[in-house]
């Protein structure tokens, strides 16, 4: 029964998750994202059917079993860019480490200075970095990892959406800081932005996106820690 | 037979991904198990000890689908509805200012540090050729 019960919330998930994609593909709007469409027709299906997440995730545990691997699995596109990654090493690793320790900072200070609980600061803790381990940093410093990916996903519309603006604004003049800027801000949704900008935009952004989340989980623990000891 | 491949292939990465987890315990390391499994792989494909050929098809597989293992995660929100209502909304305005800095900081600093070491390299190339010119007078 229980089995049965998981093995159909998988299959509910992957169902939702493809016919989202379908739609994502025909029309190309950033708000039919899969990860956000398919997410929030996961979450009105449970409401509707009153079935609460914890029996949800009965199933959605064999699902997230896979993020470890996912994470593992970035290695590749890494490895496949790593003449990229060499060539203009100085230049992402320090705007990387850079932005990462003002965003991490400027997002802790702000939640912190406005009041709300550590939750909710953790939480916003690692919100640049690609979801699968920025829920892993959030779950290990004792943030929650739905607000998290939530949080991830804010970020990266910030950049998706809100990139061309911000590029023009700030005048940010190279192909490769502009990936750069994208990949580490906004990860992946970054990173699909940057395909607008030319190849060595995509390029850096991915490198910049994986960089920023080995920098990130190390970065982590210790502005957490600086914040709160 | 593709399928098969996949699915050997991401099991490997689980290796990779539980490997990582062992070590992290081991040595006591701050980092995530998963994320030192990404740096093991990485290091490992450097070295050519693990041919990409074994990992290509499993890491292009989970990639082209990551958006869908979130979902389960995500989904977790229906527990915390209130951060899109009243003083949760600052939240989303806090995520946006500090998204807006990291990416403007990360580019102008990643802008500067590359101009400098092209004009670094410039003045070496520029030396380089001084000095030639100067031997070529003598």
């Amino acid at each position: 029964m229980r089995i049965l019960l998981a093995a159909s919330f998988v299959l509910m998930n992957v169902v939702i998750y493809l016919v989202m994609s379908i739609l994502y593909r025909r029309y190309r709007l950033p708000v039919l994202l899969p990860a956000l469409t398919a997410t929030f027709t996961v979450v009105v299906l449970l409401m509707g059917f009153h079935i609460s997440y914890e029996t949800y995730m009965i199933g959605g545990d064999w699902i997230n079993r896979l993020l470890g691997p996912a994470v593992v699995s970035l290695a590749y596109p890494l490895y496949k860019q790593r003449h990229v990654l060499w060539k203009n090493l100085p230049a992402i690793l320090g705007g990387t480490v850079t932005g990462l320790m003002v965003g991490m900072f400027s997002g802790l200070l702000m939640a912190a200075g406005l009041g709300f609980s550590k939750l909710y600061v953790l939480s916003i803790l690692p919100k640049s970095i690609t979801t699968a381990v920025a829920i892993q940093i959030s779950s290990n410093l004792g943030g929650d990892s739905s607000l998290t990916s939530v949080f991830v996903m804010v970020a990266g519309f910030t950049g998706a959406i809100g990139g061309p603006y911000i590029i023009k604004l700030f005048r940010i003049r190279s192909e490769s800081g502009i990936g750069i800027g994208l990949g580490t801000a906004s990860h992946a949704l970054g990173t699909a932005k940057a395909l607008e900008y030319g190849e060595e935009s995509v390029s850096m952004s991915s490198v910049a996106m994986t960089v920023c989340a080995i920098v990130g989980s190390i970065a982590g623990p210790l502005v957490a820690w600086i914040m709160y000891h | 037979m593709k399928i098969i491949r996949i699915i050997a292939e991401v099991c490997l990465l689980y290796v990779f991904f539980l490997a990582g987890g062992y070590l992290q315990e081991l040595l006591h390391l701050p980092i995530p198990g998963s994320i030192v499994g990404l740096l093991l792989l990485f290091v490992l494909l450097l070295l050519k000890i693990v041919p990409v050929k074994l990992i290509e098809n499993g890491s292009s597989f989970i990639l082209a689908y990551l958006p869908m293992f979130f979902i389960p995660a995500t989904a977790g929100i229906m527990n915390h509805l209130d951060i899109f209502s009243g003083r949760g909304l600052l939240l989303i305005g806090i995520l946006v200012i500090s998204s807006v800095l990291t990416m403007v900081v990360t580019a102008h600093s990643s802008q500067w540090i590359a101009a400098r070491s092209v004009k670094r390299l410039t003045r070496r190339t520029y030396r380089a050729r001084n000095v030639q010119g100067k031997g070529k007078e003598a």
